[in-house]
C-alpha cells in the first residue's frame, strides 16, 4: 500500500479565497493509499517547506502531492524538497489549483473551487500511485568544440571558448579563415578597416594554442549528441605540405596560370597555386586542382620546381578524418544574392554595374584598384554613381520577402566612401526606406547625406540600360513626384543577403531546422537566439539570418558562454523525460524512428553470444531525446513509453475522472 | 473507485469535460488566464502532457468511456510546438480519429480541437465556456452512458 | 497459367534459390482452396490459382508464423491486392524485398468468400475491391505469372462497401451510432479480424497490453467499440482494403466499411495509398506542414 502524503497549499488568500482547502485536506485523508494531509498557508515558504520534509520523513511518506500554484512555477522547489527529505524528486507531483482552479472560477460560496480541487487533487494521487523513481541522466561531456565556419562569428566563438580554456577546432571551407568580412572596406559606423580589425582576431585564432584551424575543409558526417558528437571532416587536398610550408609565395610568384579570384568577385585574377588574400591565415597557398596543367595533365610543375622547403605535393589526396567533439557552433554566414537574379538592373550584362560587395573591393586599400575607385569597363573614376537598394530585399516576387538589414548602412557608407576618394563625384542612392537603427546609426546615414552630400531618393529604379558608355537609371523619385533619370558611370546594387547554396545539406547532416530561405532556425526566435532544438548545436551570425557585425560577435559569444556552460562540468545532467523502448515488444516497424522529430532512435543490433547479430530492435538515445512522446503515439503495440508521462500515469488520472 | 465525482447535483446537468493538452503552450495559455485572474466554467479537467504528439486517440476513447461529455484536445499552433514537430503529428492523427469517430455516429461536438498559445488566456477562457455551452445544448453523452450500463455480449 | 507456375516453383525450389513457396492449394476433398507450403520441387503440382484463391497469403511473411520463416527464403503466389500488404510489410520492416521473392499472378476477381462460389464468378459474389482494382497485373513481383490483364477500374469506386459508406454518410449521428453498436455489439472479441490480418503482426496486441488495460478485453458494447475503433485506427494509411478481417469475421460485422472509410479520409486528406511503393513512409508517421486543418479551432 503506498503512503502518500496530500499537502494543500492556501497560498495566503490566493486559494483559499474560493477553496477550503482544510475541506480538501480532510477528504482527501480518506483516499485509499494516503496517510497524511496538511493544509498551509504557504507550502513554498520556508517554514512550509520544512514541515514538508518533516512530514515526509515522520509518515516514511513514499510520494507526495502538492495542491499549490501551477507546476511551472514551483515543481522543482517542491521537488527539490522532496528529495532532500530523502524521497525520489518524481514521487512529488503538483496539482494545479491556483492557476487552474481558485483564480478562474470565483464562487463566493467555495463550493465550486472546492469540488473541482478535490477532483484535480485525486487525479494526480492516481496518477502519482503510478510514477516510478527516476534518475536523472547523466552524460559525459568531451571538452573539445567545433566551429564551422571561419567568419568573423566562428573567430569569435573560438576565440571565447578557447579563452576559457576549452579546445576548439574551426572548420573553414576556404583556404583562409576571414570570411565576409575579409572583403570589407570599411565598417560602419565608426569606419574602421575592416582588415585593421579582423586581421589581428585571426592572427590570434591561429597562435591560439587552444585552436586548430582546418581551413580548406568541410563537415561531411554528423553523429551522436550533446556532450558527445562524432564528425568526419573533409579536409580536401591543398598539394602543399602545411607543416613545412613557409609561406614564403615564390611558388605564387612564379605560376604563370591565372583565373579570376573568387576573393575579388572576379574584379581581378589570382594564380592557380593561391592565398585567397595577402592577409590569410594560415598563410598558406593551395593549389586549384580543376585548372593547374600538372595536376591536370603532367605539365608544368614550376611551383614545385622554385619551393625552398619542397612542400608541393601533387600526389595529396582529399582526406577524411573523425573526431569528437562536445558541442557545435554553427556560423557559416551568407552570401549576396548571385547577380543572375538581376537582370532588370543590367547585372552580368552592363559591367559597370557591380554588387555592394564588389564595391568594397574597390574601396579596400588592399583591393584590385588599391583603394581607388574605378569603374571596371575602362577603368576610369567614376563621377557619378547610382546606389540601387533593395536589390532582391522586400521583394518577394523576384528577391525574398525580407530585408536584409545592413544594406541601408553600408551604401550610406559607400556613398561616404566614395565621397572620400572622389571629391567631385556625386552618389546618388535609391531607397524604400531607410533603416538605420542602431547605435549611432542614424546619425552615420545623417552624416552621409548631409556632410557627403549623398542624394538620397526615395523611389524603385524602373529601368537601366548603357547609352555612350554611362549607364542611364530612370526611375521614380516619390518624394518629389517625379521621374528621373540619371547618367551614371557606375551602378551599385545593394544586393539582399542570403544564405549559402547548400545551407539546407548542412542544416540536414547537422539535424538542425531550417527556414524556407534556408537560415537556421533558433530554438526560439527571443528567448534562445544561439541554441537549436538540437541540444549542443549553436548557431551565430548570419546563418540564422542578415545581421551586422556587432551582432554576429554577439552572437559569436553568446554561443562560446553556452558552449562553456556546457564544459563547465565532466558530465551534464538531464531529465529523465524520455522514451523507452520494451524490446518483448518492440515490433521493429520503425514507425518511432521515423517519426522522432530528434533522430533520437536507434536500431540497435541484438546479437547473441557469438556476435551475430539475430535481431534488430528499436532504442532511444537518452541524449537525444527531448521527451515529446510522438513515438509512444506512433507505436501501435506501446511498446514505447514515455518516462514521467507513462501510459499508466495517464490512464489512472483518466480513470479517476 | 472512490467518492464519485458528484457534479450532477440537484439535477442540473454539469457537463464533464477532459481536456488533454500540451505542457508548453496550452498548458501556460490556461496558467495566464488564471494569472490573469480571468473567469471560466469549472467543468474542465486537464490532463497535462509533454506535447500534442503525446496524446493518442486511446485516451480519447477511456476518456469517454469514463464518463466524458466532451474532450477537449489543444496545443502549440503549428510552427511553434516545443518539439518542432509534435503538433503536425498530433494533426494528422485527428484527421483520422474525427474522420471515424464521426462515422460511428459520434457528434463531433464531443471532440474539439483547438490550438492555444501560451499567451491566448483569452482564447482559451473562450474555448472552455464554448465547449461547455456545447455540451449542455448536447446534453449528457447518453450514448456512451448507456453503452456502459449494459452488460457483457454473451456470444 | 497453373503450369507455368509450378514450373516457376518447382525451378525456384531446385535451384535452392527459395526454401518454401507459399501458395494455395485445394482441401483433401478439393472443395475448396487452402494455404499451401511447399518445400519440395516434386510437389510443386499441388499449387493452384484460380477464382477461389482469396486468402491473403502475406500474414504468412509476418512474425506471426517465426516457423514458416525458419524453413528459409519463401517464394510467395501473390495477387496485386495481396502484392500490396507486402509493400506495407517491407516498408515497415518486417520483410525485405530481397528476402522473399514474389509470385505475381495476374488476376480477374476473386470470391467474397468460397463459399458463395457456384462453378461461376458472377460480379455479385465478388467483394468491392476486385471491381475497383487496379492491381490485375502484379506491381511488384519478380515473376509474372499469367496474362496480362487489361482491366481499368471505374473513375469513382463503386461496389456495395462504397454505396454503403455513402450511405452511413448520410445517416444521422444517432443512426450511425445505432448502425455500429448493432454490429459491435455482436462482436466477441475472438480476434479472427487481426489474426487474419497481415498488417496486425504486433509482438504484443495493444489489447493484450494490460498495464494500463486501454481497451478492455470482455466482450462488453465498451470494449467492443474501443476494439474496433483503435484497430481501425492502427490501420489508417496502413490498410490496404484487403477485406481479409471483414471475410474471416465470425458475426459478420462489416470490417471493410471503418476500414474503407479511413483509407478514403488518408487519401483525400494526405493524398496516399497504400502498398503502392515500399519507399514512402505510411502517413500517420509523417506529416506536413500544409496539412489541412479546418477542424481545429
Amino acid at each position: 500500500m503506498p503512503r502518500i502524503g496530500v499537502f494543500v497549499c492556501q497560498c495566503g488568500n490566493n486559494i483559499e479565497a474560493t477553496v477550503d482547502t482544510q475541506k480538501v485536506a480532510d477528504e482527501t485523508k480518506k483516499l485509499p493509499g494516503v496517510v497524511h494531509t496538511e493544509s498551509y498557508k504557504f507550502m513554498c515558504s520556508s517554514p512550509g517547506q520544512d514541515s514538508f520534509k518533516k512530514a515526509i520523513k515522520d509518515n516514511k511518506l513514499d510520494g507526495v502531492v502538492v495542491s499549490a500554484c501551477s507546476p511551472h512555477m514551483h515543481e522543482k522547489t517542491f521537488r527539490r524538497a522532496a528529495e532532500a527529505a530523502g524521497l525520489n524528486q518524481f514521487q512529488c507531483e503538483i496539482t494545479n489549483v491556483r492557476e487552474q482552479c481558485s483564480w478562474v472560477h470565483h464562487d463566493e460560496t467555495r463550493k465550486i473551487g472546492t469540488d473541482k480541487t478535490m477532483d484535480l487533487t485525486r487525479m494526480t494521487i492516481q496518477r502519482l500511485k503510478k510514477n516510478r523513481d527516476l534518475t536523472k541522466i547523466t552524460i559525459p561531456v568531451t571538452k573539445r568544440a567545433l566551429v564551422i565556419g571561419g567568419g568573423i562569428a566562428g573567430i569569435q566563438a573560438a576565440l571565447d571558448i578557447a579563452d576559457g580554456g576549452q579546445e576548439v577546432v574551426i572548420v573553414e571551407k576556404e583556404p583562409s579563415i576571414g570570411g565576409n568580412m575579409a572583403r570589407l572596406s570599411e565598417t560602419f559606423p565608426t569606419m574602421d578597416c575592416s582588415q585593421c580589425i579582423l586581421t589581428p582576431k585571426m592572427v590570434e585564432a591561429e597562435l591560439h594554442d587552444k585552436i586548430s584551424l582546418y581551413t580548406y575543409s568541410e563537415v561531411e558526417k554528423v553523429d551522436g549528441y550533446i556532450g558527445n558528437f562524432s564528425v568526419t571532416i573533409k579536409k580536401k587536398a591543398k598539394f602543399v605540405d602545411e607543416s613545412t610550408c613557409t609561406g614564403c609565395g615564390e611558388c605564387w610568384e612564379k605560376c604563370p596560370f591565372k583565373a579570376d579570384s573568387e576573393f575579388e568577385l572576379g574584379l581581378s585574377k589570382r594564380k592557380v597555386i593561391y592565398t585567397p588574400f595577402p592577409q590569410a591565415v594560415p598563410n598558406i597557398p593551395v593549389i586549384d586542382k580543376t585548372r593547374c596543367p600538372k595536376i591536370l595533365k603532367d605539365k608544368c610543375g614550376l611551383c614545385a620546381k622554385v619551393c625552398g622547403p619542397q612542400s608541393i605535393d601533387f600526389t595529396q589526396e582529399d582526406q577524411l578524418v573523425t573526431e569528437e567533439f562536445g558541442a557545435i557552433v554553427v556560423a557559416t554566414g551568407y552570401e549576396l544574392m548571385p547577380n543572375k537574379d538581376f537582370g532588370e538592373y543590367g547585372y552580368g550584362k552592363i559591367t559597370d554595374v557591380i554588387s555592394g560587395m564588389q564595391f568594397e573591393r574597390l574601396a579596400s586599400a588592399s583591393g584590385p584598384t588599391g583603394g581607388a575607385i574605378r569603374r571596371p569597363s575602362d577603368n576610369t573614376e567614376p563621377k557619378n554613381v547610382v546606389f540601387i537598394q533593395c536589390a532582391g530585399s522586400r521583394d518577394e516576387k523576384r528577391g525574398v520577402s525580407y530585408c536584409s538589414k545592413i544594406c541601408c548602412m553600408y551604401t550610406a557608407k559607400h556613398t561616404m566612401l566614395y565621397r572620400h576618394k572622389v571629391h567631385d563625384g556625386q552618389a546618388y542612392v535609391f531607397y524604400m526606406d531607410i533603416r538605420s537603427g542602431g547605435k549611432r546609426y542614424e546619425e552615420f546615414v545623417r552624416g552621409a547625406i548631409e556632410h557627403d552630400g549623398a542624394m538620397y531618393l526615395r523611389g524603385r529604379v524602373s529601368r537601366v540600360y548603357e547609352k555612350d558608355g554611362k549607364v542611364i537609371i530612370q526611375g521614380a523619385d516619390t518624394l518629389s513626384g517625379s521621374q528621373v533619370e540619371i547618367e551614371a558611370d557606375m551602378v551599385v546594387l545593394a544586393t539582399a543577403l542570403v544564405s549559402r547554396p547548400g545551407a539546407d545539406t548542412v542544416a540536414q547532416t547537422l539535424g538542425i531546422g531550417y527556414d524556407k530561405y534556408k537560415f537556421y532556425n533558433e530554438y526560439h526566435p527571443k528567448l534562445k537566439p544561439v541554441e537549436t532544438v538540437t541540444a549542443g548545436i549553436f548557431l551565430a551570425g548570419t546563418c540564422v539570418g542578415p545581421m551586422d557585425i556587432p551582432e554576429s560577435v554577439s552572437q559569436g559569444s553568446a554561443t562560446a558562454s553556452k558552449v562553456l556552460a556546457l564544459f563547465s562540468s565532466d558530465k551534464m545532467a538531464r531529465e529523465p523525460i524520455t522514451a523507452e523502448v520494451n524490446k518483448q515488444t518492440c515490433n521493429a516497424c520503425w514507425d518511432c524512428v521515423t517519426s522522432c522529430p530528434y533522430v533520437a532512435i536507434e536500431k540497435e543490433e541484438i546479437k547473441d553470444r557469438k556476435g551475430n547479430v539475430v535481431n534488430m530492435l528499436a532504442h532511444v538515445n537518452d541524449g537525444l531525446c527531448q521527451g515529446c512522446g510522438v513515438c509512444v503515439c506512433a507505436c501501435r503495440s506501446k511498446a514505447i513509453d514515455l518516462n514521467g508521462y507513462t501510459d499508466e500515469q495517464v490512464y489512472a488520472a483518466i480513470a479517476t475522472f | 473507485m472512490p467518492e464519485e465525482a458528484k457534479i450532477e447535483t440537484e439535477g442540473v446537468f454539469e457537463p464533464k469535460i477532459m481536456a488533454f493538452v500540451c505542457n508548453w503552450c496550452t498548458y501556460a495559455g490556461a496558467d495566464l488566464a488564471g494569472t490573469s485572474r480571468m473567469e471560466y466554467r469549472p467543468n474542465v479537467r486537464i490532463i497535462k502532457l509533454p506535447c500534442t504528439g503525446r496524446i493518442d486517440p486511446l485516451f480519447i476513447m477511456k476518456a469517454f468511456e469514463n464518463g466524458a461529455d466532451g474532450v477537449l484536445v489543444s496545443g502549440c499552433h503549428p510552427g511553434d510546438c516545443h518539439y518542432t514537430t509534435g503538433n503536425y503529428h498530433a494533426r494528422r492523427r485527428w484527421t483520422a480519429f474525427k474522420d471515424l469517430l464521426a462515422f460511428t455516429g459520434i457528434d463531433l461536438k464531443r471532440v474539439q480541437f483547438s490550438w492555444v498559445s501560451a499567451s491566448e488566456a483569452i482564447k482559451w477562457v473562450e474555448l472552455i465556456n464554448n465547449v461547455t455551452d456545447d455540451m449542455e445544448a448536447l446534453g449528457p453523452f447518453m450514448k456512451f452512458k448507456e453503452m456502459n450500463k449494459k452488460g457483457p455480449n454473451q456470444g | 497459367m497453373e503450369n507455368e507456375l509450378r514450373e516457376k516453383a518447382k525451378e525456384l525450389l531446385e535451384s535452392g534459390e527459395v526454401a518454401v513457396v507459399i501458395g494455395y492449394g485445394f482441401n483433401r476433398k478439393k472443395t475448396r482452396i487452402t494455404p499451401v507450403f511447399i518445400t519440395k520441387p516434386e510437389e510443386t503440382d499441388k499449387l493452384v490459382f484460380n477464382e477461389l484463391c482469396v486468402n491473403n497469403l502475406s500474414i504468412y511473411l509476418t512474425r506471426k508464423y517465426r516457423d514458416i520463416q525458419k524453413i528459409g527464403r519463401p517464394a510467395i503466389v501473390a495477387k496485386g491486392c495481396d502484392i500490396k500488404n507486402i509493400v506495407v510489410l517491407i516498408t515497415e520492416g518486417q520483410t525485405k524485398r530481397e528476402d522473399i521473392h514474389i509470385l505475381g499472378v495476374t488476376c480477374s476477381g476473386v470470391v467474397y468468400k468460397q463459399e458463395l462460389f457456384k462453378g461461376e464468378l458472377k460480379p455479385e459474389i465478388m467483394p468491392s475491391k476486385c471491381h475497383n482494382c487496379d492491381v490485375r497485373n502484379p506491381h511488384v513481383a519478380d515473376t509474372v505469372i499469367g496474362e496480362k490483364s487489361d482491366f481499368t477500374p471505374p473513375e469513382e469506386p463503386t461496389g456495395m462497401v462504397f454505396d454503403k459508406i455513402k450511405e452511413i454518410d448520410a445517416m444521422s449521428d444517432s443512426a450511425r451510432w445505432d448502425f455500429w453498436n448493432e454490429h459491435f455489439n455482436r462482436c466477441i472479441k475472438c480476434y479472427a479480424c487481426r489474426q487474419l490480418c497481415s498488417l496486425c503482426y504486433c509482438e504484443r496486441c495493444i489489447t493484450e497490453k494490460n498495464m494500463p488495460q486501454w481497451i478492455e478485453t470482455s466482450a462488453h458494447p465498451r470494449g467492443n467499440l474501443a476494439w474496433n475503433l483503435i484497430r481501425a485506427m492502427h490501420l489508417a494509411g496502413r490498410c490496404t482494403f484487403c477485406g481479409e478481417c471483414e471475410r474471416g469475421c465470425p458475426v459478420n460485422i462489416p470490417l471493410n466499411l471503418v476500414n474503407q472509410k479511413l483509407v478514403l479520409t488518408v487519401k483525400n486528406a494526405f493524398g496516399f495509398e497504400s502498398g503502392i511503393d515500399e519507399n514512402v513512409h505510411p502517413p500517420m508517421i509523417v506529416f506536413s506542414e500544409d496539412d489541412n486543418e479546418n477542424f481545429i479551432k
